[in-house]
Protein backbone atom coordinates (compact mmCIF):
# COMPACT_ATOMS: atom_id res chain seq x y z
CA UNK A 1 0.00 0.00 0.00
CA UNK A 2 1.77 3.05 -1.10
CA UNK A 3 -0.41 5.11 1.07
CA UNK A 4 0.91 4.02 4.39
CA UNK A 5 4.60 3.67 3.36
CA UNK A 6 4.38 7.35 2.25
CA UNK A 7 2.67 8.06 5.86
CA UNK A 8 5.21 6.21 7.67
CA UNK A 9 8.58 6.92 5.86
CA UNK A 10 7.72 10.85 3.75
CA UNK A 11 5.28 12.69 5.96
CA UNK A 12 7.59 12.60 9.11
CA UNK A 13 10.14 14.53 7.10
CA UNK A 14 7.02 17.45 5.87
CA UNK A 15 8.41 19.93 7.57
CA UNK A 16 12.57 19.58 7.04
CA UNK A 17 11.11 19.51 3.01
CA UNK A 18 9.69 22.85 3.66
CA UNK A 19 12.14 24.05 5.34
CA UNK A 20 14.68 22.76 2.62
CA UNK A 21 12.57 24.27 -0.02
CA UNK A 22 11.86 27.53 1.91
CA UNK A 23 15.90 28.15 2.08
CA UNK A 24 16.16 27.31 -1.66
CA UNK A 25 13.45 29.38 -2.71
CA UNK A 26 13.47 32.22 -0.36
CA UNK A 27 9.77 32.54 -0.84
CA UNK A 28 6.95 30.54 1.24
CA UNK A 29 4.49 30.19 -1.85
CA UNK A 30 7.12 29.02 -4.11
CA UNK A 31 8.30 26.74 -1.65
CA UNK A 32 5.01 25.02 -1.40
CA UNK A 33 4.91 24.47 -4.90
CA UNK A 34 8.51 23.02 -4.21
CA UNK A 35 7.18 20.49 -1.95
CA UNK A 36 3.56 19.46 -3.47
CA UNK A 37 5.68 18.46 -6.60
CA UNK A 38 8.70 16.97 -4.38
CA UNK A 39 5.92 14.92 -2.72
CA UNK A 40 4.00 13.75 -5.78
CA UNK A 41 7.82 12.15 -7.20
CA UNK A 42 7.99 10.85 -4.46
CA UNK A 43 4.58 8.93 -4.16
CA UNK A 44 5.48 7.92 -7.94
CA UNK A 45 9.29 6.47 -7.21
CA UNK A 46 8.36 5.36 -3.91
CA UNK A 47 9.15 2.22 -4.44
CA UNK A 48 13.01 2.78 -5.02
CA UNK A 49 13.40 4.30 -1.59
CA UNK A 50 15.46 1.13 0.08
CA UNK A 51 16.09 0.98 4.16
CA UNK A 52 15.21 3.85 6.91
CA UNK A 53 16.95 6.66 4.70
CA UNK A 54 13.74 8.11 4.18
CA UNK A 55 14.44 11.82 4.79
CA UNK A 56 17.67 11.89 2.86
CA UNK A 57 15.76 10.44 -0.16
CA UNK A 58 12.86 12.76 0.28
CA UNK A 59 15.15 15.84 0.67
CA UNK A 60 17.09 15.28 -2.80
CA UNK A 61 13.95 14.95 -4.40
CA UNK A 62 12.96 18.52 -2.77
CA UNK A 63 16.17 19.61 -3.89
CA UNK A 64 15.46 18.32 -7.68
CA UNK A 65 12.03 19.67 -7.48
CA UNK A 66 13.51 23.15 -6.70
CA UNK A 67 15.95 23.32 -9.56
CA UNK A 68 13.55 21.66 -11.98
CA UNK A 69 11.11 24.62 -10.72
CA UNK A 70 13.65 27.19 -11.29
CA UNK A 71 14.54 25.92 -14.23
CA UNK A 72 11.45 26.95 -15.04
CA UNK A 73 10.04 29.74 -13.38
CA UNK A 74 13.90 31.99 -12.52
CA UNK A 75 15.78 30.63 -14.92
CA UNK A 76 18.40 33.72 -14.59
CA UNK A 77 18.95 31.93 -10.84
CA UNK A 78 20.87 28.85 -12.15
CA UNK A 79 22.17 30.97 -14.71
CA UNK A 80 24.07 33.43 -12.65
CA UNK A 81 25.59 30.94 -10.49
CA UNK A 82 26.85 28.44 -13.01
CA UNK A 83 28.45 31.24 -14.99
CA UNK A 84 29.26 33.82 -12.48
CA UNK A 85 32.19 34.40 -9.43
CA UNK A 86 30.07 32.91 -6.86
CA UNK A 87 32.91 34.26 -4.78
CA UNK A 88 31.94 37.80 -4.86
CA UNK A 89 28.33 37.18 -5.38
CA UNK A 90 26.30 37.89 -2.66
CA UNK A 91 22.77 37.91 -4.46
CA UNK A 92 19.62 40.41 -3.83
CA UNK A 93 18.14 38.11 -1.03
CA UNK A 94 14.38 38.25 -0.38
CA UNK A 95 14.53 37.85 3.56
CA UNK A 96 12.50 34.95 4.70
CA UNK A 97 9.99 35.31 7.42
CA UNK A 98 11.16 37.94 10.00
CA UNK A 99 8.66 37.54 12.68
CA UNK A 100 10.23 34.37 14.08
CA UNK A 101 13.45 36.22 14.80
CA UNK A 102 14.74 37.17 18.28
CA UNK A 103 16.40 40.31 16.98
CA UNK A 104 18.75 42.14 14.82
CA UNK A 105 21.74 40.41 15.22
CA UNK A 106 19.80 36.79 13.94
CA UNK A 107 17.69 39.11 11.04
CA UNK A 108 21.27 39.88 9.99
CA UNK A 109 22.71 36.48 10.46
CA UNK A 110 19.62 35.27 8.91
CA UNK A 111 19.23 37.82 5.39
CA UNK A 112 23.08 36.97 5.34
CA UNK A 113 22.53 33.19 4.71
CA UNK A 114 19.93 33.85 2.54
CA UNK A 115 22.14 35.79 0.50
CA UNK A 116 24.81 33.16 0.20
CA UNK A 117 24.48 32.12 -3.66
CA UNK A 118 22.39 29.15 -4.12
CA UNK A 119 25.20 25.94 -4.09
CA UNK A 120 26.69 27.39 -0.96
CA UNK A 121 23.70 28.22 0.65
CA UNK A 122 22.16 24.53 0.16
CA UNK A 123 25.45 23.34 1.59
CA UNK A 124 25.33 25.22 4.71
CA UNK A 125 21.61 24.41 5.19
CA UNK A 126 21.71 21.14 5.13
CA UNK A 127 24.37 21.03 7.59
CA UNK A 128 23.86 23.31 9.79
CA UNK A 129 20.21 23.48 9.76
CA UNK A 130 18.91 19.45 8.96
CA UNK A 131 22.25 18.30 10.88
CA UNK A 132 23.09 16.28 8.25
CA UNK A 133 26.81 14.40 8.08
CA UNK A 134 28.88 15.70 4.41
CA UNK A 135 28.17 11.65 3.12
CA UNK A 136 24.68 12.61 3.50
CA UNK A 137 24.76 16.05 1.50
CA UNK A 138 26.83 14.54 -0.86
CA UNK A 139 23.96 12.39 -1.71
CA UNK A 140 21.41 14.70 -1.68
CA UNK A 141 23.05 17.58 -4.01
CA UNK A 142 25.04 15.17 -6.13
CA UNK A 143 28.41 16.13 -5.58
CA UNK A 144 31.34 14.31 -4.77
CA UNK A 145 32.33 14.46 -0.87
CA UNK A 146 35.02 16.90 -1.76
CA UNK A 147 33.11 19.30 -3.23
CA UNK A 148 30.87 19.03 -0.34
CA UNK A 149 33.63 20.24 2.03
CA UNK A 150 35.34 22.77 0.21
CA UNK A 151 30.77 24.41 -0.71
CA UNK A 152 30.71 24.41 3.16
CA UNK A 153 34.24 26.09 4.28
CA UNK A 154 33.61 28.75 1.36
CA UNK A 155 30.27 29.29 2.77
CA UNK A 156 31.17 30.07 6.37
CA UNK A 157 33.74 32.04 5.32
CA UNK A 158 31.61 34.30 2.78
CA UNK A 159 29.18 34.25 5.95
CA UNK A 160 31.76 36.18 7.86
CA UNK A 161 32.51 38.16 5.29
CA UNK A 162 29.62 39.36 4.99
CA UNK A 163 28.69 42.96 4.43
CA UNK A 164 25.45 42.39 6.02
CA UNK A 165 26.93 41.13 9.23
CA UNK A 166 29.44 44.14 8.57
CA UNK A 167 27.05 46.65 10.60
CA UNK A 168 27.28 44.38 14.08
CA UNK A 169 30.64 45.83 15.26
CA UNK A 170 31.06 42.10 16.90
CA UNK A 171 30.43 40.07 13.76
CA UNK A 172 30.33 36.82 15.43
CA UNK A 173 31.52 36.20 19.14
CA UNK A 174 28.24 36.74 20.53
CA UNK A 175 28.18 32.94 22.29
CA UNK A 176 25.16 32.17 23.66
CA UNK A 177 25.14 31.41 27.79
CA UNK B 1 51.42 21.25 9.21
CA UNK B 2 51.52 24.91 8.71
CA UNK B 3 48.79 27.47 8.53
CA UNK B 4 48.41 27.44 4.52
CA UNK B 5 47.43 23.95 4.69
CA UNK B 6 45.62 23.63 7.89
CA UNK B 7 42.94 26.49 7.12
CA UNK B 8 40.94 25.16 4.53
CA UNK B 9 40.55 22.31 6.74
CA UNK B 10 39.24 23.73 9.58
CA UNK B 11 35.84 23.61 8.29
CA UNK B 12 35.39 20.27 8.37
CA UNK B 13 37.63 19.37 11.36
CA UNK B 14 34.91 21.89 13.29
CA UNK B 15 32.30 19.69 11.71
CA UNK B 16 34.44 16.55 12.67
CA UNK B 17 34.44 15.22 9.14
CA UNK B 18 38.16 15.04 8.81
CA UNK B 19 39.80 10.90 8.24
CA UNK B 20 41.48 10.89 11.57
CA UNK B 21 45.00 11.22 10.02
CA UNK B 22 44.55 14.68 8.81
CA UNK B 23 42.33 15.28 11.95
CA UNK B 24 44.97 14.90 13.90
CA UNK B 25 47.24 17.00 12.14
CA UNK B 26 44.75 19.78 11.71
CA UNK B 27 44.34 19.52 15.83
CA UNK B 28 47.96 19.64 16.54
CA UNK B 29 48.51 22.52 14.09
CA UNK B 30 45.48 24.47 16.08
CA UNK B 31 46.56 23.88 19.12
CA UNK B 32 49.85 25.98 18.87
CA UNK B 33 48.74 28.34 16.30
CA UNK B 34 46.60 31.20 17.43
CA UNK B 35 45.28 32.44 14.39
CA UNK B 36 44.08 29.25 13.84
CA UNK B 37 42.54 28.62 16.55
CA UNK B 38 40.75 31.75 16.34
CA UNK B 39 39.37 30.81 12.58
CA UNK B 40 38.50 27.29 14.46
CA UNK B 41 36.39 29.20 17.04
CA UNK B 42 34.91 31.56 15.18
CA UNK B 43 33.68 28.64 12.86
CA UNK B 44 32.24 27.09 15.73
CA UNK B 45 30.45 30.03 16.94
CA UNK B 46 29.17 30.59 13.39
CA UNK B 47 27.61 27.21 13.74
CA UNK B 48 25.79 27.47 17.20
CA UNK B 49 24.37 30.57 16.20
CA UNK B 50 23.13 29.65 13.20
CA UNK B 51 21.80 26.81 14.90
CA UNK B 52 20.40 28.70 17.20
CA UNK B 53 18.78 31.79 15.15
CA UNK B 54 18.28 30.81 11.96
CA UNK B 55 14.73 29.68 11.47
CA UNK B 56 13.70 26.14 10.73
CA UNK B 57 10.29 26.59 8.84
CA UNK B 58 7.12 24.58 9.18
CA UNK B 59 4.93 23.25 6.96
CA UNK B 60 1.39 24.69 7.21
CA UNK B 61 -1.90 22.99 7.61
CA UNK B 62 -2.98 24.60 4.04
CA UNK B 63 0.49 22.49 2.74
CA UNK B 64 -0.15 19.49 4.29
CA UNK B 65 -3.50 18.96 3.20
CA UNK B 66 -2.08 19.76 -0.60
CA UNK B 67 0.21 17.06 0.13
CA UNK B 68 -2.25 14.70 1.43
CA UNK B 69 -4.80 15.43 -1.31
CA UNK B 70 -2.12 14.39 -3.72
CA UNK B 71 -1.43 11.45 -2.19
CA UNK B 72 -5.23 10.96 -2.33
CA UNK B 73 -5.37 11.23 -5.66
CA UNK B 74 -2.36 8.66 -6.38
CA UNK B 75 -4.38 6.84 -4.52
CA UNK B 76 -7.35 7.11 -6.98
CA UNK B 77 -5.80 7.53 -10.27
CA UNK B 78 -3.33 4.49 -10.33
CA UNK B 79 -1.11 3.92 -11.87
CA UNK B 80 0.21 7.71 -11.43
CA UNK B 81 0.78 9.71 -14.92
CA UNK B 82 3.82 12.02 -15.34
CA UNK B 83 3.26 14.84 -12.99
CA UNK B 84 1.14 17.76 -15.42
CA UNK B 85 3.50 20.47 -15.61
CA UNK B 86 1.40 23.75 -15.85
CA UNK B 87 2.67 27.37 -16.77
CA UNK B 88 0.82 29.00 -13.52
CA UNK B 89 2.21 26.19 -10.70
CA UNK B 90 -0.50 27.53 -8.52
CA UNK B 91 -3.97 26.41 -10.78
CA UNK B 92 -2.99 22.91 -9.55
CA UNK B 93 -3.77 23.39 -6.52
CA UNK B 94 -7.02 25.51 -7.25
CA UNK B 95 -8.19 22.64 -9.41
CA UNK B 96 -7.80 19.89 -7.11
CA UNK B 97 -8.57 21.91 -3.88
CA UNK B 98 -11.94 21.38 -3.22
CA UNK B 99 -12.08 17.46 -3.99
CA UNK B 100 -8.62 16.98 -2.65
CA UNK B 101 -9.74 18.81 1.00
CA UNK B 102 -13.46 17.41 1.07
CA UNK B 103 -11.79 13.37 1.04
CA UNK B 104 -8.67 15.12 3.27
CA UNK B 105 -11.17 16.18 5.28
CA UNK B 106 -13.46 12.55 4.96
CA UNK B 107 -10.04 10.95 5.62
CA UNK B 108 -9.17 12.61 8.45
CA UNK B 109 -12.18 11.57 10.26
CA UNK B 110 -11.88 8.18 9.06
CA UNK B 111 -8.46 8.05 10.72
CA UNK B 112 -8.84 9.89 13.55
CA UNK B 113 -11.87 7.64 14.63
CA UNK B 114 -9.67 4.54 13.60
CA UNK B 115 -7.14 6.07 15.95
CA UNK B 116 -9.82 6.69 18.50
CA UNK B 117 -10.92 2.56 18.64
CA UNK B 118 -7.59 1.84 19.06
CA UNK B 119 -5.98 3.90 21.87
CA UNK B 120 -9.02 3.01 24.49
CA UNK B 121 -7.24 -0.86 23.89
CA UNK B 122 -4.46 0.27 24.56
CA UNK B 123 -2.45 3.28 26.24
CA UNK B 124 0.90 3.29 24.29
CA UNK B 125 -1.54 3.35 21.01
CA UNK B 126 -3.42 5.88 22.36
CA UNK B 127 0.01 8.41 23.46
CA UNK B 128 1.19 7.40 19.99
CA UNK B 129 -1.74 8.77 18.56
CA UNK B 130 -1.66 11.37 20.82
CA UNK B 131 1.88 12.31 19.04
CA UNK B 132 1.29 11.93 15.89
CA UNK B 133 -2.05 14.39 15.57
CA UNK B 134 -0.09 16.70 17.64
CA UNK B 135 2.69 16.75 15.36
CA UNK B 136 0.66 16.88 12.10
CA UNK B 137 -1.79 19.65 13.43
CA UNK B 138 0.43 21.72 15.03
CA UNK B 139 -0.65 21.67 17.98
CA UNK B 140 2.58 20.22 20.33
CA UNK B 141 2.78 22.75 22.53
CA UNK B 142 0.22 25.00 24.02
CA UNK B 143 2.98 26.40 26.44
CA UNK B 144 5.50 27.24 24.62
CA UNK B 145 8.61 28.28 27.03
CA UNK B 146 12.24 26.70 27.39
CA UNK B 147 11.79 27.97 31.53
CA UNK B 148 10.47 25.11 33.56
CA UNK B 149 9.19 27.37 36.26
CA UNK B 150 6.97 29.11 33.52
CA UNK B 151 6.12 25.43 32.46
CA UNK B 152 5.24 23.49 35.14
CA UNK B 153 2.73 26.34 36.85
CA UNK B 154 0.60 26.65 33.82
CA UNK B 155 0.32 22.77 33.89
CA UNK B 156 -0.80 22.50 37.43
CA UNK B 157 -3.12 25.10 37.19
CA UNK B 158 -5.09 23.00 34.28
CA UNK B 159 -4.83 19.28 36.68
CA UNK B 160 -5.31 18.12 39.70
CA UNK B 161 -1.85 17.01 40.29
CA UNK B 162 1.60 18.93 39.60
CA UNK B 163 4.08 16.86 37.54
CA UNK B 164 7.65 17.67 37.94
CA UNK B 165 9.44 19.30 35.03
CA UNK B 166 13.07 19.97 34.25
CA UNK B 167 14.96 21.04 31.71
CA UNK B 168 17.91 18.75 30.16
CA UNK B 169 19.04 21.08 27.85
CA UNK B 170 22.66 20.27 28.61
CA UNK B 171 22.07 16.78 28.36
CA UNK B 172 20.77 17.46 24.45
CA UNK B 173 17.22 17.26 25.68
CA UNK B 174 16.03 21.36 25.70
CA UNK B 175 12.43 21.74 27.20
CA UNK B 176 9.93 22.93 24.67
CA UNK B 177 7.29 23.97 25.79
CA UNK B 178 3.83 21.57 27.55
CA UNK B 179 0.26 20.99 26.81
CA UNK B 180 -2.63 18.61 28.20
CA UNK B 181 -3.82 16.00 26.24
CA UNK B 182 -5.97 13.39 26.78
CA UNK B 183 -4.91 9.67 27.94
CA UNK B 184 -7.18 7.15 29.29
CA UNK B 185 -10.06 9.69 29.76
CA UNK B 186 -8.04 12.10 32.22
CA UNK B 187 -6.42 14.95 31.33
CA UNK B 188 -2.42 14.43 31.44
CA UNK B 189 0.22 16.56 31.34
CA UNK B 190 2.38 16.36 28.47
CA UNK B 191 6.02 18.30 28.58
CA UNK B 192 7.53 18.48 25.38
CA UNK B 193 11.39 18.30 24.35
CA UNK B 194 13.46 19.10 21.06
CA UNK B 195 16.40 16.24 20.61
CA UNK B 196 18.03 17.74 17.32
CA UNK B 197 15.70 17.84 15.12
CA UNK B 198 13.30 15.11 17.01
CA UNK B 199 10.29 16.57 19.33
CA UNK B 200 9.97 14.20 22.59
CA UNK B 201 6.52 13.92 23.87
CA UNK B 202 6.48 13.21 27.76
CA UNK B 203 3.33 12.28 29.29
CA UNK B 204 3.53 12.13 32.98
CA UNK B 205 0.47 11.48 35.12
CA UNK B 206 0.60 10.08 38.57
CA UNK B 207 0.93 6.35 39.44
CA UNK B 208 -2.07 4.28 39.00
CA UNK B 209 -0.83 1.10 40.07
CA UNK B 210 -2.80 -0.45 36.67
CA UNK B 211 -0.71 -2.70 34.61
CA UNK B 212 1.81 -0.92 33.13
CA UNK B 213 2.87 -1.31 29.12
CA UNK B 214 6.41 -2.97 28.85
CA UNK B 215 9.27 -0.60 29.31
CA UNK B 216 9.66 -0.22 25.24
CA UNK B 217 7.62 -0.55 21.98
CA UNK B 218 7.89 0.61 18.33
CA UNK B 219 4.56 1.25 16.81
CA UNK B 220 3.94 3.16 13.64
CA UNK B 221 7.97 3.71 13.72
CA UNK B 222 7.35 5.97 17.07
CA UNK B 223 9.20 4.52 20.08
CA UNK B 224 7.60 4.76 23.33
CA UNK B 225 9.39 4.57 26.36
CA UNK B 226 7.78 3.43 29.96
CA UNK B 227 9.44 4.40 33.55
CA UNK B 228 8.03 5.29 36.78
CA UNK B 229 9.83 7.24 39.38
CA UNK B 230 8.87 10.28 41.69
CA UNK B 231 5.37 8.67 42.46
CA UNK B 232 3.94 9.75 38.71
CA UNK B 233 4.41 7.28 35.64
CA UNK B 234 6.40 8.22 32.21
CA UNK B 235 5.42 7.96 28.73
CA UNK B 236 7.59 9.08 26.40
CA UNK B 237 7.30 9.36 22.59
CA UNK B 238 9.04 10.36 19.73
CA UNK B 239 10.77 9.19 16.44
CA UNK B 240 13.61 9.49 18.20
CA UNK B 241 15.57 6.44 18.52
CA UNK B 242 14.71 4.28 21.86
CA UNK B 243 18.86 3.97 23.20
CA UNK B 244 18.16 7.90 23.18
CA UNK B 245 15.08 7.93 24.76
CA UNK B 246 15.37 5.10 27.48
CA UNK B 247 18.30 7.12 29.52
CA UNK B 248 16.64 10.48 28.92
CA UNK B 249 13.38 9.00 30.51
CA UNK B 250 15.15 7.51 33.25
CA UNK B 251 16.68 10.68 33.97
CA UNK B 252 13.36 12.81 33.59
CA UNK B 253 11.87 9.61 36.41
CA UNK B 254 14.47 9.55 38.78
CA UNK B 255 15.82 12.81 38.70
CA UNK B 256 13.05 14.70 39.19
CA UNK B 257 12.77 13.44 42.85
CA UNK B 258 15.41 15.63 43.96
CA UNK B 259 13.60 18.39 42.38
CA UNK B 260 10.01 17.87 42.98
CA UNK B 261 10.39 19.40 46.26
CA UNK B 262 11.91 22.44 45.23
CA UNK B 263 9.81 23.01 42.01
CA UNK B 264 6.40 23.53 42.96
Amino acid sequence: MPESRFEELILPHLDAAYSLARWLARDGDDAEDVVQDACVRAIKYLDSLRGSEGRVWFLAIVRRAFYDWCERNRPAEILRNATEALDAAVDPAIGPERTLLRDADSLALTDALAALPLPYREALVLRELQELSYKEISRITDVPMGTVMSRIARARSLLQRSPLLQSMRDPLPRSSP
Amino acid sequence: MNCAAALPLISAFADGELDVLRGHSVRKHVAGCAACAAEYENIRLLSTRLRDEAPRFVASPALQSRVRAALHRAETEQPVGKPRRVAGTRSWFFGGAFAGCAATVLAWFMVTALLQWHASEDLVAEAVAMHVRATLGNHLIEIVSTDRHTVKPWLSARLDYSPPVQDLAEAGFALAGGRLDYLDGRPVAVLVYRYRLHMIDVFVRPETGHATPAALRTLRGFNVVHASGSGMEWLAVSDAGSDVLSPFLQQLAQGSASTASEAR
